[in-house]
């Protein structure tokens, strides 16, 4: 984890047209993130936090009113880097049903890089690839309105390595979904994340997801105000608390019974008590 | 009399374009008592949203009964428009569905259809505002203007300014940050527990319901797979991830403790009630294991 990927730096973004003389009010507030290749970072922030702006920025979706940002040595001020930068960086939203366009699993795949231009030859085998990447192959002949939201969210996921970006961005992917279909989407992101070396960057409102990622980014009103791992970060309840957010079940539980060190899991909340407790761990 | 909504061997049968039939439920018996909080939980597809949707007489059975405060909402027009008004149904992502130009007029929107006197609405709406968190300055914007969590709210007093003997909310939390969740659900217990109607939950939170609910029911290919307390239905940890679901974190911290032969009871559903029985525990006492 060597090279950035991503830089941001001090990007400011509004949604206000600028009245004469005043400022609006920014929904991002000198922002600056690098983002590093391979990583896996969460970012957090309560509704409103700024958090989807800045996965708009990642993929050049949004320019910074000042700042900049620069994505594997692109910067983001024109639409023909923009183009270039949505190569390497792809989006998955989070309703299932606005982001799925064709009508067959497959060719919903090869949307992507069929608009790049990419030779069929080598686009059966992309889709063929990402399919199986996200174990979704033996479902490529099926109309995607059949299928669950873990899935239909796994067909996007492969639509985005079908034209082979480095970096994901996905804003509440399981928002929607329903407890294994959170599992199954979750499972094949942290899969390409290690085994492909695909850098992810993950907006969601589950703590228990971020608990996962290398690095966790918390925002509030347009501005990153800590970032660290999640260790770091969770072991911070009432700071959390202060910022609309919370902590998984387990660290909440350790926390208020007052056990040292940060608990993040099941596992590790299991084995923490249990030793208290003199069970046979 | 005291059934709010009884169901008897309903089926609903959807015909897609190519002709084949699905059956989104199929043969459900279900009888709700007057001021029961039910959740009911099921994965994506499971027949879930079809099946609440007849619960006011929003589409129509392909067959069975629906029976709400004693009558057959099928009996006839009337019938079916007051069982619209005893049955108040708040869909996912409700806040698309706002569309007045003021807060105000939105949540007067199902008064006013009841036809009831200006006094009357009026009244309504501050209580269902107040019930919502609804500040008075808020009653008089935009609902565009409101932030994501206030447009739910703003929802959810429409359908509660409605005096609904039952309120169906789907996914009322869905995409809220930790706050937002947390606070509607203490909102939507609070209106529970001061007004004494019947709730009923759709969700896919387990966390959300284990606050909420105090009876279960697990919906499973258009099927009650399962219906009880939430003891009952959360001690099914097994066939609850067979069904697509799951129980809270906290219930297998609790269970997987148990079962190492901890001090500690297994049926263990919210933190509070967690730090409480550990508390207890770690003090030396006894853990009602």
């Amino acid at each position: 984890m060597e090279n950035k990927l991503i830089e941001i730096k001090n990007a400011y973004y509004f949604y206000d047209p600028e009245e004469e003389g005043k400022e609006p009010e920014p929904a991002l507030k000198n922002v600056s993130l690098d983002i590093y290749e391979g990583e896996f970072v969460a970012v957090l922030g309560h509704n409103g936090s700024g958090k989807s702006t800045l996965a708009k920025l990642c993929n050049a979706v949004f320019e910074p009113a000042r700042g900049t940002v620069t994505v594997d040595g692109i910067p983001s001020d024109s639409e023909e880097n923009g183009d270039l930068i949505r190569r390497k960086v792809g989006m998955v939203f989070q309703n299932p049903d606005n982001q799925i366009v064709a009508t067959i699993v497959e060719d919903d795949v090869a949307f992507g890089p069929e608009n790049l231009g990419v030779d069929p030859a080598e686009i059966r085998k992309r889709v063929d690839s990402a399919l199986k990447s996200v174990n979704m192959y033996e479902y490529r002949e099926r109309q995607p309105h059949n299928l669950s939201g873990g899935q239909k969210q796994r067909v996007a996921i492969a639509g985005v390595i079908a034209m082979q970006t480095k970096c994901i961005v996905l804003d509440e992917p399981t928002a929607m979904l329903d407890p294994m279909g959170r599992d199954e989407v979750m499972d094949t992101i942290h899969k390409l994340n290690k085994e492909m070396g695909i850098t992810v960057v993950l907006i969601t409102h589950f703590m228990d997801e971020a608990v996962k990622a290398d690095r966790v980014v918390i925002m509030d009103k347009g501005e990153i105000i800590t970032t660290g791992t999640p260790r770091e970060v969770f072991s911070k309840v009432d700071f959390l608390r202060e910022h609309k957010l919370d902590v998984p079940q387990s660290t909440e539980l350790c926390n208020a019974l007052g056990i040292k060190g940060c608990v993040l899991d099941t596992d590790e909340c299991v084995e923490v008590l249990g030793r208290i407790l003199g069970g046979a761990v | 009399m005291s059934k709010a909504i009884e169901i008897t061997n309903l089926t609903h049968k959807y015909t897609q374009s190519g002709a084949q039939e699905v059956v989104a439920v199929s043969d459900v018996n279900l009888s709700i008592e007057k001021g029961e909080s039910i959740g009911i939980i099921g994965h994506t597809g499971s027949g879930k949203s079809t099946l609440i949707s007849h619960f006011n007489g929003l589409l129509k059975p392909t067959s069975g009964d629906v029976v709400v405060d004693g009558t057959n909402i099928w009996a006839d027009k009337e019938t079916l428009r007051n069982a619209r008004f005893k049955v108040g149904l708040c869909f996912q992502y409700p806040e698309y569905q706002l569309f007045e130009e003021t807060v105000y007029k939105d949540i007067a929107f199902g008064p006013k259809n009841m036809k009831l006197s200006p006094e009357e609405i009026d009244e309504r709406v501050l209580r269902a505002a107040e019930f919502t968190g609804i500040s008075k300055s808020m009653l008089e914007k935009s609902p565009f203007e409101l932030s994501g969590g206030e447009k739910r709210r703003a929802a959810i007093a429409g359908v509660i300014a409605m005096n609904p003997e039952v309120i169906v909310l789907d996914e009322p939390a869905a995409g809220l940050d930790p706050a937002g969740r947390k606070s509607l659900i203490d909102m939507i217990k609070a209106y529970r527990d001061s007004t004494g109607s019947t709730v009923i939950m759709v969700t896919h939170n387990m966390e959300d319901i284990a606050r909420i609910a105090e009876r279960l029911i697990v919906i499973n290919r258009g099927k009650i797979a399962l219906d009880g307390t939430v003891d009952e239905v959360f001690s099914r940890s097994d066939d609850l991830v067979q069904w697509g679901l799951k129980v809270p974190e906290i219930t297998e911290v609790f269970t997987r403790l148990h079962n190492m032969g901890c001090n500690v009871p297994r049926g263990v559903y919210t933190v509070d009630e967690g730090v409480k029985i550990l508390s207890r525990v770690m003090r030396g006492g006894a853990g009602l294991g």
